[in-house]
């Protein structure tokens, strides 16, 4: 079988000067400065299949943008290989370039002072695409995400959920076989979240990229991915489906309950095994006015992960 | 070989054009850069010049008239403002600075062609207002300018924009290691204003000082192209300029290229 995505050993460390506090080492500082090195990837081995959306989870710091930043060519690994269709993409071979699409929802990637349109018609002479085709392609994306009225509009008047559409019609203007989305929804209303959230699983089911989404919102993850990357500490934790996930939880049980003399509810998380002994634990300590009792959900498990790995 | 010849000249004009329809945004920006700049130091030459007159009994300084060096005094901070690209060496430091440099970097665009095509394509708007103004000047006060001598020199002020385009590209590389490189492009840019002759003739230097800096490429910047229209030097002096600037480009681009490559290992992806 032939893998988009390839990585062996994939390893980056990254050297930062370490500055102390005050005025004085800022002097000292001047003439002799520490450098500390931190592992931000340490041995990533992957294989990522054709038309597969994968979502990539970790903590802050704990290795993910590292991960995209070399697999879409942005900066060189400190050991370790990775091939992308085929290229090494540090390399920056134009012909790999042409084939792929970073997105970075927290940076703009079109031109600020020119309208949408205008930069789609640059991105189509970059990437060498037919004018008549680009301006189709644009129309029936814009159609797919709802956003064809802004499309003459200078790109620093738009509001961010509206330039967040527009920065995905760029992305996908060329029809990349490989899509990495670094948090493509953050800071939108729940609102945009969906219809960008939808407008991406139809993609995906019709053109077949492999896309690498990171998210905060773990509801994207929940909702889009096939494949799920875990990452903690530069290390690759944990790679399969997201229900694998959830179901080799130990945590798979939640109650939410609320006493009569409270106004706020109360859930605790808990072993399918350990049910009676936690329900009796909560009618001993009052009178329970509502109870129920709810499988665990992804985003639960996953922020409980989280905060583990956070706190070691 | 047609096909990929085509789309090179395709991205290369819509990177000029960028650069053309972005600053025709920016009409004030855009007005200040192309006259008042230029206007300011011409003021102050011309006033230099006007007090040096005054103050010598001789008619002539170095064989030259007054009006030879009020033309001069007027060409030169044009041709001058031309021949520098503070403001896209300032956005090509800050995009690797600030990291907005991975737009680039992830698409099939050389960071250099893209700022190169910008840096042409503003010029050409620039220059072919703001050279208006010395040209009108010269034709109103009647100074002693060789018309027929300007496409030449022209020629080689655009070609010298490929090397300063070339070391501001280089500076920019320094920004991969230092991060804040504001002061060094002060240096360089105070360094060309020296050497390129701009606020006195280079002939009026002393002998081996100007048979250094004739030598050296920054001269073709402003000295040669303007003492070649106000009749200063002969077209023997453009061709020596060509080449001295043909042989900087080749070094400096080898530099360059060497920088670049060290600068992207070391690149962190910053912002991302």
């Amino acid at each position: 079988m032939s893998f988009v995505i390839e990585t062996e050993n994939l390893s980056r460390v990254y050297k930062t000067y370490s500055k102390k506090e005050g005025i004085v080492n800022s002097i000292k500082g001047f003439w002799n400065r520490e450098y500390t090195e931190k592992q931000a990837l340490k041995n990533v081995n992957l294989k990522i299949e054709s038309g597969k959306i994968i979502g990539l989870i970790g903590s802050n710091g704990a290795g993910k943008t590292t991960l995209l930043k070399i697999l879409a060519g942005l900066i060189y690994p400190s050991t370790g290989s990775a091939r992308v269709l085929g290229f090494e993409p540090w390399k920056r071979d134009y012909e790999f370039l042409r084939q792929m699409s970073l997105l970075l929802g927290q940076k703009n990637q079109l031109w600020w002072d020119i309208s949408a349109r205008d930069s789609y018609s640059m991105l189509a002479k970059i990437y060498d695409l037919d004018s008549i085709a680009a301006k189709k392609r644009v129309n029936e994306l814009a159609d797919m995400l709802g956003c064809t009225s802004v499309l003459d509009t200078q790109l620093r008047r738009l509001s961010l959920g509206e330039r967040m559409k527009m920065e995905i019609i760029g992305a996908l203007l060329h029809s990349p076989k490989v899509l990495f989305l670094d948090e493509p929804t953050i800071g939108l209303d729940i609102l945009a979240q969906a219809a960008i959230r939808a407008f991406l699983q139809r993609y995906v089911k019709e053109f077949k990229p492999v896309v690498i989404l990171t998210s905060h919102y773990m509801d994207d993850i929940a909702q889009l991915a096939d494949q799920l990357l875990l990452i903690s500490k530069g290390e690759l934790v944990y790679n399969g489906t997201v229900d694998e996930f959830t179901g080799t939880s130990d945590l798979s049980r939640k109650i939410i309950y609320r006493y009569k003399n409270d106004i706020e509810e109360k859930s605790l998380v808990f072993q399918e095994s350990e049910l009676s002994f936690r329900l009796d634990e909560i009618l001993k300590n009052g009178d329970v006015a509502e109870l129920k009792i709810e499988e665990v959900d992804f985003e639960e498990v996953i922020h409980r992960f989280l905060a583990k790995e956070s706190r070691f | 070989m047609k096909k990929s010849f085509i789309a090179f000249w395709r991205k290369n004009l819509a990177f000029s054009e960028l650069a053309i329809v972005t600053n025709l945004e920016y009409r004030f920006n855009f007005f200040i850069d192309a006259f008042i700049q230029p206007i300011i130091t011409v003021m102050i030459e011309l006033l230099l010049w006007i007090a040096i007159f005054k103050s010598t009994e001789s008619l002539e300084i170095g064989g030259f008239s007054r009006e030879h060096y009020l033309a001069y005094g007027i060409w030169a901070p044009f041709i001058g403002r031309i021949t520098i690209s503070w403001m896209y060496e300032s956005m090509m430091v800050e995009e690797v600075a600030s990291g907005a440099i991975n737009v680039v970097l992830t698409r099939p665009i050389s960071f250099y062609e893209y700022y190169l095509s910008q840096l042409l394509g503003y010029k050409l708007v620039t220059t072919s207002l703001s050279l208006l103004v010395p040209l009108g000047l010269s034709l109103f006060f009647d100074l002693p300018i060789q018309f027929d001598r300007i496409p030449l020199a022209l020629l080689l002020v655009v070609y010298y924009l490929f090397l300063v385009h070339t070391l501001s590209f280089i500076i920019s590389t320094f920004a991969f290691f230092l991060t804040r490189v504001r002061s060094l492009t002060l240096v360089k840019n105070l360094s060309l204003f020296l050497l390129a002759g701009e606020i006195v003739p280079i002939d009026l230097m002393p002998p081996l000082l100007a048979k250094i800096l004739l030598i050296l490429p920054f001269s073709a910047g402003v000295y040669v192209p303007v003492a070649y229209i106000t009749g200063r030097v002969e077209a023997s002096m453009i061709s020596d300029s060509f080449l001295s600037v043909s042989i900087s480009i080749l070094v400096f681009c080898f530099i360059g290229h060497y920088l670049w490559n060290k600068g992207l290992r070391a690149y962190t992806g910053t912002g991302a």
